[in-house]
């Protein structure tokens, strides 16, 4: 093997291979080799992609076009379950949660991520170094651990949030925080940008560290202060880093579940619900009585493949945009 | 707002020349600073504060109790057999990190360094669902376990994990295999090395911190995976921590210190391993960053 493909590399290398290659449907041994080995190393993955990835979303798609109660065939009924979510108060209700809490996460992470990344990097170095741990670990724990968590501080009989209110004489402004439609959302915001605020500010960071130093010597040089070094040099470097954290903001926003499903189960009387819980309930929870509505669900999680690819499809955008 | 240019511009006049002056770009960085911190830190200080109170006293008292008890940690630990969960989730981890990681070395080498027929087709139709999320695709994916009798196994479980993130896990690995040279497998190839044997030989063992950056973020994600695990095991035994930690809460609604408790010992593997390979974490974050 090794002799062969010496002799016939050597003289006139690629130009006299490649159409040899062609001619001959096996190839040389040693392209034929690591052709086995390819789809060899690649099988395992791939056999598991199609079970488990590529056939899910495909059986969703077909789902989501019938009547199914989990028991005998599905019932084939078209975009019926599309047009009842147009009239399903509780399925807009969901989309525009949705919708509101992705954008003004996305927004605030993006806002909040930018501003802590240039503070950190401006500190000393060791107390950059503690603050970026500090930032990061809520990022790190369960969205069990968080949800539960922030369930025990909003608690309106001895919850923290209320006793500090209380203790400082700020009894008004004491409030059933999860139980109100009102300041559900709010508080569940502020706990995802609580356990996500460290991931944008991480991204961040390796992004302005990636900044070639010499392009604020030149601004320096030019006469730059901080603030328009900052504008000039800092925001646009960081395009490609932005359009990163916008897109991972849209896609956590757009996939949200856990957090809303352990604090409160997407009430109070659906002010928090989201398309994850309303399907979640639709198909495996109590609201749809006993029968589960797998069909009418699975409209739900087509609409959130849409939302996600729809992410992807900014993140593509957005990067590929600031490389050129 | 001062610009990132200011750390590399004192630094040396901080050594020598200028000692006193006032570092005001520091200070003030440091003082906006300081209220993110404490809200970020406060809850978990707050949970083991908690944690260690007495049950009865979380209704008035003191914010830093004056008896500190370990009851809360005793309760959580016998009452809801916290080690057998502790160790579903040990285990489910770790063969869902070694399973990744085997599936997503390989797929990830085929990608990056061998050349067949249809790669690129192959790899496009990988990463085109790569974002799909759980939430998604749960109600499929629980269909697919009832179908092939998984329901209510570990086994089941461990597919869905394994085959979730394996193709992540190949990106992630593919990016680390690109940065080796050609030539280094070529000149394996002409030493007469088997495909396998240069992936095994040559390859794996140049990298290594590729690998550890999948372990650690594989380990994260399956440990606080909660969605999937609370919906296809129904039998209480077999469940990881999540989705018993979600339960205690309604068990414990005012048993406070054995909650928090309970949160806090299955937060401890994850600090740790956090601490210990953050600079991995870090690397790999940056890498995922650049090659998105």
């Amino acid at each position: 093997m090794a002799t062969t493909t010496t002799t016939r590399a050597d003289p006139g290398a690629a130009p006299v291979r490649r159409p040899q290659v062609r001619a001959n449907r096996f190839g040389s041994p040693l392209r034929r080799s690591q052709r086995v080995a390819g789809y060899l190393f690649v099988l395992p993955t791939f056999a598991l992609f199609l079970g488990f990835v590529l056939w899910p979303i495909l059986r969703t798609i077909y789902l989501s076009l019938t009547a199914w109660g989990g028991f005998g065939a599905p019932r084939f009924i078209g975009a019926d379950n599309y047009t009842r979510m147009l009239g399903d108060p509780v399925a807009r209700r969901a989309l525009i949660v949705t919708l509101v809490l992705t954008a003004v996460t996305t927004v605030l992470l993006t806002f909040l991520g930018l501003l802590t990344a240039v503070l950190v990097n401006v500190v000393w170095k060791h107390v950059g170094v503690l603050v970026r741990t500090i930032l990061f670990v809520p990022g790190i724990v369960s969205f069990v651990v968080s949800g539960v968590l922030w369930k025990l501080i909003y608690d309106p009989n001895i919850g923290t949030l209320n006793q500090v209110l209380g203790a400082i004489g700020l009894d008004s402004l004491q409030h059933p925080w999860l139980a109100d439609q009102t300041t559900v959302l709010p508080a569940i915001i502020l706990v995802t940008i609580w356990g996500g605020l460290g991931f944008a500010m991480l991204i961040f960071f390796a992004g302005i560290q990636g900044i070639d130093p010499s392009l604020y010597e030149a601004a320096a040089v030019d006469g730059a202060n901080p603030v328009q070094q900052f504008w000039n040099v800092t925001v646009p470097s960081l395009r490609v880093v932005t359009g990163l954290v916008i897109s991972l903001g849209l896609l956590n926003g757009f996939k949200a579940f856990d957090i809303i499903y352990v604090m409160t189960g997407g009430g109070p009387n659906h002010g928090s619900e989201v398309l994850g819980t309303y399907l979640y309930s639709l198909a495996f929870g109590s609201t749809s009585g006993s029968i589960p509505q797998l069909g009418y669900a699975s409209a739900f999680s087509v609409v959130t493949m849409v939302l996600c690819t729809l992410a992807v499809i900014a993140q593509l955008w957005l990067t590929r945009r600031a490389d050129r | 707002m001062t610009a990132p240019a200011l750390p590399r511009i004192r630094r040396t006049p901080e050594q020598g020349s200028r000692p006193f002056r006032f570092p005001l770009g520091k200070s003030f960085a440091t003082f906006v600073l300081a209220p993110f911190c404490v809200l970020m830190a406060f809850p978990f200080v707050w949970m083991l504060l908690t944690s260690l109170r007495e049950p009865n006293t979380i209704f008035g008292g003191p914010v830093i109790p004056d008896k500190l008890t370990f009851a809360g940690y005793s309760t959580a630990w016998t009452t809801i057999q916290f080690p057998l969960h502790l160790w579903n989730s040990v285990w489910i981890t770790s063969v869902t990190v070694i399973g990744v990681l085997v599936f997503a070395t390989l797929s990830g080498y085929a990608f990056a360094k061998l050349d067949f027929p249809f790669r690129n087709t192959l790899f496009v139709l990988l990463l085109t669902t790569l974002m799909m999320p759980a939430t998604a695709l749960i109600i499929p994916l629980y269909l697919q376990l009832k179908t092939l009798g998984l329901l209510d196994s570990q086994t089941g479980l461990l597919v869905l994990y394994i085959s979730g993130s394996a193709p992540f896990a190949m990106f992630l690995m593919r990016a680390f295999f690109q940065t080796l040279p050609d030539e280094l497998i070529e000149a394996a190839r002409v030493d007469g090395g088997s495909e396998f044997t240069i992936f095994w030989r040559v390859i794996l063992p140049l990298t290594r911190p590729g690998i550890a950056t999948v372990v650690i973020f594989q380990f994260l994600q399956t440990w606080n995976e909660f969605l999937i695990a609370n919906t296809v095991l129904r039998d209480t035994d077999s469940l990881p921590l999540q989705p018993v930690l979600f339960t205690l809460m309604g068990q414990y609604s005012t048993n406070w210190p054995a909650l928090t408790a309970g949160l806090t010992l299955s937060v401890v593997p994850v600090v740790v391993v956090y601490v210990r390979m953050q600079r991995q974490f870090v690397a790999g974050m940056m890498l995922g960053a650049v090659k998105n």
